[in-house]
């Protein structure tokens, strides 16, 4: 009880630390959202407190002392009654006008925010960086004092973000785009956890949002975009499939079933067979071997990610884009490399089951 | 005419016909209520053990016991089956259809057979459910949210029985709702005006108009989640087109008003027991009447606060705060006029008072807590999280529940003709009021601390072991609430082998169950009786060999 009546105290200045409600402040909304709260609690326990004491005072002093008692008492008194109708009705007419305006607040990010595109799946989230072209999971950098607004599409079900220190929540839908943003004000790692049930591992669906200096941001960005450069081939697998697969993932699945082009499953053993038939007719094997179109099988596939239209598997449409200049040549082999040790970085059910730098993943 | 000093007659509902078939094929509205009771508390027991197991496994942050795909179907079972196995029918089709006839003083209801149909249609949806627990389980959560309950790769296989389950409940319940409007408007006795209805009857027939209306939408729904699950339609699947947030509209707009389907029989209860156990006329009985009709009314008009962060629109979500406020209005009347029927009171704190009370006290933490989560800016905090996990609680156990169990201890006597224990029995509610607000009150901190409902495990957060000091708090609460129960059902079951006799009115009431024998007879009232004013006490005297009240012997009765 006494801690209850302390935090009531804590005025909410921005940046407050963590009190017997709400958890530490780290974004320029969470003050007035924070101050909303305590308006609201305010209300709540004047009114919880002046109804218990009318049960308690009454169920002590009108006590039932014998069975014969006959109580009379009025039976309304509209005066009274409409009282009681129309002051609550003021109260939360206010309510509400706070609130919305705060929610407004939180609805638009400033000119000029800087953009990160977030894709949810089961059960992880991938966030990119346009501007650096460089691709994170589950842990999201962003600088300190910069508006940030998250652009939000699911590849499965629903899912959504919650900061809960940033104090913003927006849910990620397949098949449309969300939107929500924050402008950290303080240095450190907040947690971002999925708040719409998805599934089984839902729980494990978390990322970390680690804050940084803006002058050590770009750095960190550039690092991260071209941290390839440093891998050695044995490294480039988890590398590829974890920064690299989230770009083909809408059509090409891990775990055998056919989306807009074919599942990456087992896709190596089927190129180096030559085993798949084109829509012109020719069959892959014509054009592997010796003084052929391609030699190797790795040709082959280079030349699906910088010309796909080329050959176009039987079956399917032949929608895929070009990554001609998208992909440095070293993440081209880096992809090869994934089709090659595809089965060692997933499950049977075409979950990814490694980390960016190779260890297992949780 | 009827009188309260007529001898208790051997001959009553419970003994008139003998054997089970006399019961599976009774068109009594007294033993349909009391099968369906049997059932709903039966379903309770099996919900609150799945509740049990939640509780315990998230006492570690990494879980105790359960996989995350076992705990994920243990909340989706015990959601499913306490809202649409319990809470709906628990005081509508259990103590309503019981006490509903003989407070209008009717031999029946409208339709009898209807009525019965209605309890096999419980039974059915009960044994849908239980496939579907077979037929490869469920963990979509209570609330079928596409598009992952449509997605067969990823949702378990017993999605399609459990929809079939509750839209057969569904059913159920539009029958019973049916089945009361016409019995309201038509079975009136002579001299019972609208206004002259027992509140719980307002309440009954404002949540009747509610189950017919909103009902449809959600057997619509279903089906159209069915077909789309089974033979893909596109309109849920966003990979056809189709728009997963359509659904959460459709399954809202019946799911909000099912809020007041739960709640306000509840209150319908509460306003009886605060009158009859504080002996003292009802305060403000319009406002109180008026009030159901109003909730009713808003609620429908509520349903797109489910949806704060769904990506709505901020237009439409501002327009739904607004509504949502409009509820809580009628909700502060009933409790202001609650209070204001204690004043000056003469309280008799026995079981069923402490339940009313206890409803009072929690039901405006739900209420209060409400607004927390009707204001925009600090609903986007709170949405999905374990704070609005406490904030439904409060409403739909430990207020609904808490009404149904009051009810129950009210009625009881009338029932079965027993009387129970009633220290017993004030142990117990007083363990109740305590482990239910020791279990949720700790579930608020949860949430607005960050914690997100449906959580098997907890261990990937940086502050888990502040989580699990309230998760320990409330799983202590959920073990002492447990133990509330548990003595309820012992005392409650060793008064009907081996309970005193129950007076015609052990309690003091004055609407006209009261007036017929303890258990009723067979066709309640040999002739239609006549009505005064149902919550004027000063007609009713102690008298000490009956153990009960009986009518002054100068009192007037209604209509002489």
């Amino acid at each position: 009880m006494f801690s209850t009546l302390t935090s009531l105290l804590v005025t909410t200045t921005q940046g407050a630390p963590s009190n017997f409600w709400l958890p530490k402040q780290a974004s320029t909304v969470a003050e007035s959202v924070d101050l909303t709260f305590f308006v609201i609690t305010w209300i709540s326990y004047f009114f919880f407190f002046a109804i218990t004491a009318a049960l308690i005072i009454f169920m002590i002093k009108y006590r039932r002392k014998g069975p014969e008692i006959v109580v009379q008492g009025p039976t309304h008194n509209t005066i009274l009654e409409i009282a009681w109708t129309v002051l609550p009705l003021l109260l939360v007419a206010v309510i509400f006008v706070v609130g919305m305006r705060g929610y407004l607040n939180l609805m638009e990010a400033p000119e000029g925010s800087y953009d990160v595109q977030v894709t949810g799946q089961k059960w992880s989230w991938t966030f990119e960086h346009p501007k650096y072209g460089a691709t994170q999971v589950a842990q999201l950098t962003v600088p300190v004092n910069t508006p940030v607004r998250l652009l939000m599409t699911s590849n499965d079900v629903l899912h959504s973000v919650w900061i809960p220190d940033f104090r913003v929540k927006m849910d990620v839908i397949p098949g449309r785009y969300t939107s929500l943003w924050f402008e950290a004000t303080a240095v450190g790692d907040y947690s971002l956890a999925c708040s719409e049930y998805c599934g089984k591992d839902h729980s494990k669906m978390f990322a970390t949002v680690r804050v940084v200096p803006i002058d050590e941001f770009e750095p960190l960005m550039v690092k991260l975009a071209s941290e390839y450069e440093d891998m050695n081939v044995g490294q480039l697998p988890a590398y590829a499939i974890n920064r690299l697969y989230n770009r083909c993932q809408s059509c090409h699945s891990l775990d055998g079933t056919t989306g807009t082009g074919p599942s990456f499953k087992g896709l190596w053993d089927r190129v180096s067979k030559g085993d798949i038939e084109f829509t012109s007719g020719e069959k892959l094997s014509s054009l592997l071997g010796e003084a052929t179109t391609y030699g190797l099988p790795e040709n082959y596939i280079r030349t699906s990610i910088v010309d796909p239209q080329k050959h176009i598997v039987q079956g399917y449409l032949g929608s895929m884009p070009s990554f001609q200049g998208q992909l440095k040549d070293k993440q081209i082999t880096a992809m090869i490399e994934m089709f090659k040790h595809l089965s060692e970085l997933t499950d049977a059910e075409g979950n990814i089951t490694v980390n960016p730098d190779g260890t297992p993943r949780q | 005419m009827t009188t309260l000093t007529t001898p208790n007659p051997t001959d009553n509902y419970l003994n008139h016909t003998t054997g089970i078939r006399s019961w599976l094929f009774t068109l009594d509205h007294k033993r349909i209520g009391v099968m369906y009771l049997i059932c709903v508390l039966l379903a309770f027991l099996l919900a609150g053990v799945f509740a049990m197991m939640i509780r315990f496994q998230l006492l570690t942050p990494e879980g105790t016991f359960l996989t995350q795909d076992q705990y994920n179907q243990a909340f989706t079972v015990h959601g499913a089956i306490m809202v649409f196995l319990v809470i709906i029918p628990a005081v509508p089709a259990a103590l309503g259809n019981f006490v509903l006839p003989i407070m209008l003083g009717a031999k029946d209801v409208a339709f009898p057979k209807l009525n019965l149909f209605s309890w096999y249609l419980w039974i059915f949806g009960l044994v849908f459910f239980l496939i579907a627990l077979g037929a490869g389980g469920i963990d979509t959560g209570w609330t079928f949210y596409t598009p992952y309950s449509i997605d067969k790769a990823s949702s378990m296989g017993g999605v399609i029985p459990a929809l079939i389950g509750a839209f057969i409940l569904g059913f159920s319940s539009i029958f019973t709702g049916m089945n009361f409007i016409v019995t309201i408007h038509r079975l009136r006795p002579k001299g019972m005006t609208w206004f002259k209805m027992p509140l719980f009857l307002w309440a009954t027939y404002a949540t009747a108009i509610i189950q017919v209306l909103a009902t449809p939408v959600i057997g619509i729904t279903l089906l159209l989640l069915i077909v789309e699950r089974s033979v893909g339609i596109g309109i849920f699947d966003p990979a056809m087109g189709g728009d997963p947030v359509l659904y959460q509209h459709f399954f809202w707009f019946y799911s909000h008003p099912a809020v007041y389907i739960m709640i306000l029989p509840a209150m319908g209860v509460v306003s009886e027991l605060i009158s009859v156990h504080s002996h003292r006329h009802i305060f403000g009985y319009k406002f109180i009447a008026y009030s159901s009709i109003a909730i009713a009314m808003f609620g429908f008009l509520v349903w797109g606060h489910h949806m704060f962060t769904s990506g709505q629109s901020p237009l439409m979500n501002i327009i739904f705060s607004l509504i949502t406020f409009s509820v809580s209005i009628p909700s502060g009347v009933k409790i202001f006029n609650w209070l204001a029927t204690l004043y000056k009171g003469s309280i008799s704190l026995n079981t069923s008072m402490i339940y009313a009370l206890s409803f009072i006290f929690i039901f405006s933490i739900g209420g209060l807590t409400g607004l927390h989560l009707a204001t925009l800016a600090t609903d986007i905090h709170l949405h999905d999280s374990y704070f609005v996990v406490a904030h439904f609680h409060y409403v739909m156990m430990g207020s609904s529940l808490i009404g149904f169990l009051g009810g129950i201890h009210h009625w009881w006597p009338k029932m079965t003709g027993k009387m129970y224990n009633e220290n017993w029995g004030r142990i117990s509610a007083t363990l109740v009021f305590i482990g239910f607000n020791v279990t949720f009150f700790s579930q608020f901190m949860l949430g607005s601390k960050g914690m997100p409902r449906r959580y098997a495990t907890y261990d990937a957060f940086p502050n888990a072991d502040l989580f699990q000091v309230y998760h320990i708090w409330s799983t202590v609460g959920s073990t002492i609430l447990a133990l509330g129960f548990v003595i309820c059902a012992v005392y409650l079951l060793h008064s009907v082998f081996k309970g005193k006799k129950a007076p015609a009115n052990p309690w003091g009431g004055r609407s006209l169950e009261w007036q017929c024998t303890s258990p009723p007879p067979w066709d309640n009232f040999a002739d239609q009786p006549e009505v005064g004013d149902c919550y004027d006490y000063s007609v009713l005297e102690w008298n000490e060999e009956e153990q009960g009240y009986v009518w002054k012997k100068d009192a007037v009765h209604p209509g002489e």
